[in-house]
């Protein structure tokens, strides 16, 4: 034991300095088990929750199954591929609207090029 | 006294559930209320936050599994509704009564039901002040006498830090004293 708290022990004791009112211990069981609901239903999260990650891991387990069963063999150029015609397509569409032309005025200057 | 592997079996089962858990209350509030008075120190919000700890208790009975004591289960839960209170306590008035030089000593010894004299109302002060951790650890060591490795199942910190936590707890406590004397 440390001296600091034998000194505490011995100028303080651990005697319980607290009280309760009379009877407070003989009328607890009764006034505890009157706050006490019917049934122990656990929180609404708890009931929850293990539907949520139930339901979560379905639809993971259903979007990749259709993405492995269902979606178009690629290679790996095609989708290079795509990607630049989209972007270029992407890169187009914001062009026109930039300059405020639609589609006539750019086959014009298209035409107007050749 | 029924022992808890009944008391276990007996809470998981709804018929008997409610019974078991009304001598769960009769076997453990007496003790369960002396731990939470010394975080607390009065007796009114002592009762109150027992009852709220019962009622915790009895929301949480289907997540418990017996993988500890009853009483440690319990016990986290009162000390963890103390611990609340006590923050609440704190947010709710600007200057603590933990603040005031002396306040928690003077709130004490014109309490009806402290019968401790001024030194024993000074240690409740000086514990008091303490931070959570030097608090609880002091309080389950010092009146309990719980077993660190207990305490570490209850608390869910290594003994190694409960151990510093008590030797600085003491060192305050005891400078605390020196400085009055």
């Amino acid at each position: 034991m440390m001296n600091e708290e034998k000194y505490i022990r011995s100028r303080m004791g651990t005697r319980n300095p607290f009280q309760v009112p009379d009877d407070y211990f003989d009328r607890l069981t009764d006034s505890v088990m009157s706050q006490i609901p019917e049934e122990s239903k656990p929180s609404r999260t708890v009931r929850i929750r293990p539907w949520l990650y139930a339901a979560a891991c379905l639809l993971v387990a259903v979007l990749t199954a259709t993405v492995y069963f269902f979606a178009p063999e690629t290679t790996g150029q095609s989708v290079v591929a795509s990607t630049a015609v989209s972007a270029s397509d992407t890169y187009v569409d914001e062009a026109a609207d930039y300059v405020m032309a639609d589609n006539n005025d750019i086959y014009a200057c298209l035409a107007s090029d050749l | 006294m029924t022992d808890d592997k009944l008391l276990i079996e007996q809470l998981s089962n709804p018929k008997l559930q409610r019974k078991a858990f009304e001598t769960v209350v009769r076997q453990y509030s007496e003790q369960l209320y002396w731990q939470i008075r010394r975080f607390v120190l009065t007796h009114d919000d002592a009762n109150d936050v027992l009852q709220n700890t019962f009622v915790k208790a009895w929301q949480g009975i289907s997540s418990f599994h017996g993988d500890s004591k009853l009483l440690t289960w319990l016990s986290r839960i009162a000390i963890n509704e103390s611990l609340d209170f006590l923050r609440r306590q704190k947010n709710l008035s600007v200057a603590s009564i933990d603040d005031e030089e002396g306040g928690v000593a003077n709130m004490l010894m014109a309490d009806n039901y402290f019968d401790g004299d001024e030194t024993e109302a000074q240690l409740q002060e000086a514990i008091a002040r303490l931070p959570e951790v030097q608090r609880t650890v002091f309080l389950l060591r010092y009146y309990d006498d719980m077993k660190y490795s207990d305490i570490s199942k209850m608390l869910g910190t290594s003994e190694g830090a409960l151990k510093a936590s008590y030797h600085i707890a003491v060192k305050k406590i005891s400078e605390f004293f020196k400085s009055l004397d």
